[in-house]
């Protein structure tokens, strides 16, 4: 019976949905919850990663070391992991803290076609003795032969497996296999899966991974996570439970920690609103929901033209300041076409 | 290799008076003084700071050269594709035009790599130097095999139209001391995980088949390739002592006290029969008649008591 090996960012990817405001008190009462239920790895921090606290994209309500040393205390199943993208997080800064803390797993991304970013971070994690592996995201903005190539080279800077992220939730499960399998082929190391909602295709492209050859899958409680959330861990433990995959998770557990987080860690269960099927259609992160719902407002535009004008620009995660130019512009096109009307 | 050769010539002339005199060009210099000192203050060794793609003019007393530059990191080939090829070609160009200018060259020895010979697929049996495999250009990845292939090409033109005395070798898979760990290799890897306490981590294909030759071998067979090594010769260097990775990673575990763990973590479930990667050496051993001191459970043995007591500070 086939393992996959199962990541839960509910207290990473979860954080952009509350605008990074997860307290220490949260944090500790989800990871003794998921440590209960045999989570595999537990990814814990600032929605961007480590490092990431900012103006531009959002301050964190506890800093990292808080909410590490809180995650430490109360994980001793499940292994404590780590989101870093290179220019957020640095080595001496950040990564050599974590580690210090006692961080297990470090999963060091970057953008689907900037691979080359990674390799000092991947360097030292694997230097340290670390799990880590390599993730791209935004991958729907690049073909499968071009993951493939940026995979290749994170797998040379030593990633022990390269998981995928659909960040915008644009993708369905035939863009899932296609590229998986191609991954699949190219690479030496296993490949995993990381899927957004925005199409309510989370748990169907987490599938279409597995089929295609995939060995890591995300989820978060519920689907707690960045617009219209991530494929929901219990629904994807029982749901492989039935395919005839092993996961290690308890699946009563998993279903009481999903309860816990609902209770205590989110302000609202995900649905899929509107904008994010229009965010999920224009292929834009799923991180810029809740700016782009607060400028859209503040400036009387619809967000749904906003995001297919941010689609069309080809934004990436790191590029919020983008949010307001395009506003800005929607709003001045809107007053050229009243003067002409 | 610059080191482990540097460490030979040193031997060669403390212990036997051979008074080598020994010009050793590279980049960086004060990295290597740092790295080195020993080495680097030594009275019959003199450093020459410079790209190797801008040699115009070398010492006159010259001899022999040893030309090695471009660095077998595939880390950095994938980073800096297009810097490889260039390094790699121009430099193996520029160098070769320099002779042309140096009244007393003996001997030339080019060093190629086993990635000329591309993908062997279904290979059961050691690579001899006429078996080359297939390659695929159109792709980032073969930035260094495919200018390691013209370099051999650029040598062959000042051999044939020049009649320089050059001899190509194709290095294998080395181990021993002043290997960087962190270096993109099994074996380096295997160490590192082996000193931090593991587990050992096998990425990929367990069955995948290596040969590790110990440094000071490999130093010894370059040196008699240089010295007596026939021009236009290709040999390969390396150990041909075949050992599956997995068989590898327990006989490094054997050398430390603590238990440690193998992990294998790979994309797809490989065929048993194995993917060999590993030099036949008869060609080396019959013009040259050199052979393998180390095997390689005492070339681990030594790398992995060197590493313990150099205290690496990264490790």
């Amino acid at each position: 019976m086939k393992n996959i090996l199962i990541s839960d960012p509910t207290l990473r990817d979860g954080n952009h949905a509350v605008a990074h405001q997860l307290s220490a008190a949260q944090v500790a009462i989800y990871c003794q919850a998921a440590d209960n239920a045999l989570i595999p790895i537990v990814e814990v921090g600032h929605g961007n990663g480590l490092g990431a606290s900012s103006l531009q994209v959002g301050e964190s309500l506890e800093t990292d070391v808080v909410l590490l040393e809180t995650a430490r205390k109360n994980l001793s199943k499940s292994k404590l992991g780590i989101h870093v993208i290179p220019g957020f997080a640095t080595i001496n800064r950040d990564l050599k803290r974590a580690i210090d803390i006692g961080v297990d797993v470090i999963r060091v991304a970057s953008h689907c076609t900037e691979a080359d970013i990674t390799q000092r971070h991947l360097g030292y994690s694997r230097e340290r003795g670390k799990e880590t592996y390599g993730v791209l995201m935004m991958t729907h903005m690049a073909s499968p032969e071009l993951l493939v190539e940026e995979a290749q080279k994170m797998e040379l800077y030593g990633a022990e497996g390269i998981i995928i992220m659909d960040s915008a939730g644009a993708f369905i499960p035939s863009d899932v296999t296609d590229r998986i399998t191609a991954l699949v082929e190219g690479l030496s190391i296993p490949v995993g899966f990381h899927g957004h909602n925005n199409l309510g295709m989370g748990i169907a492209n987490s599938v279409a991974a597995i089929e295609a050859g995939a060995l890591m899958l995300d989820g978060t409680a519920k689907g707690f996570g960045a617009g219209a959330g991530n494929a929901q861990i219990e629904v994807l433990v029982a749901v492989l439970e039935k395919m005839g995959y092993t996961t290690g998770i308890d699946l009563y557990k998993i279903l009481d920690a999903a309860d816990i987080a609902e209770q205590h860690i989110m302000p609202l269960v995900p649905i899929i609103r509107s904008e994010s099927i229009v965010s999920g259609l224009s292929g834009v992160f799923s991180g810029f929901s809740k700016h782009v719902t607060r400028i859209s407002k503040e400036y009387g535009v619809d967000q749904r033209d906003v995001y297919f004008e941010l689609g069309r620009r080809k934004v990436v995660a790191g590029q919020e300041d983008l949010i307001i130019e395009v506003v800005l512009d929607l709003v001045k096109a809107n007053k050229n076409a009243t003067r002409t009307n | 290799m610059g080191k482990w050769l540097t460490e030979a010539i040193v031997l060669l002339n403390q212990k036997h008076n051979f008074n080598v005199k020994l010009y050793l060009l590279a980049r960086n210099i004060s990295e290597y003084r740092e790295q080195v000192p020993h080495l680097a203050n030594l009275p019959f060794i003199d450093l020459i700071e410079q790209d190797a793609r801008n040699i115009s003019n070398l010492p006159e007393d010259i001899t022999y050269i040893i030309h090695a530059a471009g660095s077998p990191d595939s880390r950095k080939h994938i980073s800096n594709p297009l810097k490889t090829i260039d390094i790699i070609y121009r430099g193996t160009h520029a160098l070769l035009d320099a002779c042309l200018r140096l009244p007393n060259l003996k001997k030339f020895v080019h060093i190629s790599s086993n990635y000329v010979y591309g993908h062997q697929n279904d290979r059961t049996t050691n690579i001899k130097e006429t078996e080359i495999g297939t390659a695929d250009p159109n792709s980032v990845n073969a930035a260094y095999s495919e200018a390691k292939r013209m370099a051999e090409t650029v040598c062959a033109v000042y051999r044939n139209q020049q009649k320089l005395p050059i001899v190509i070798v194709r290095p294998f898979a080395f181990i021993g001391p002043y290997q960087e760990l962190e270096k993109p290799w099994a074996i380096n890897n295997f160490i590192r995980d082996s000193i931090l306490g593991g587990p050992i981590r096998i990425l990929g294909n367990e069955n995948t088949v290596r040969g590790y030759m110990y440094g000071s071998d490999m130093a010894f067979w370059l040196l008699k390739a240089l010295a007596q090594g026939k021009t236009g010769a290709i040999y390969n260097v390396g150990s041909d002592q075949a050992i599956t990775l997995k068989a590898l990673s327990t006989k490094i575990t054997l050398n430390f006290n603590n238990k440690i763990d193998v992990l294998v973590k790979s994309s797809k479930t490989y065929p048993l029969s194995p993917v060999v990667s590993v030099a036949d050496t008869i060609h080396i051993r019959t013009d040259l008649q050199v052979k393998q001191i180390f095997d390689l459970e005492s070339a681990l043995k030594r790398t992995i008591d060197w590493y313990k007591q150099a205290e690496q500070p990264n490790y």
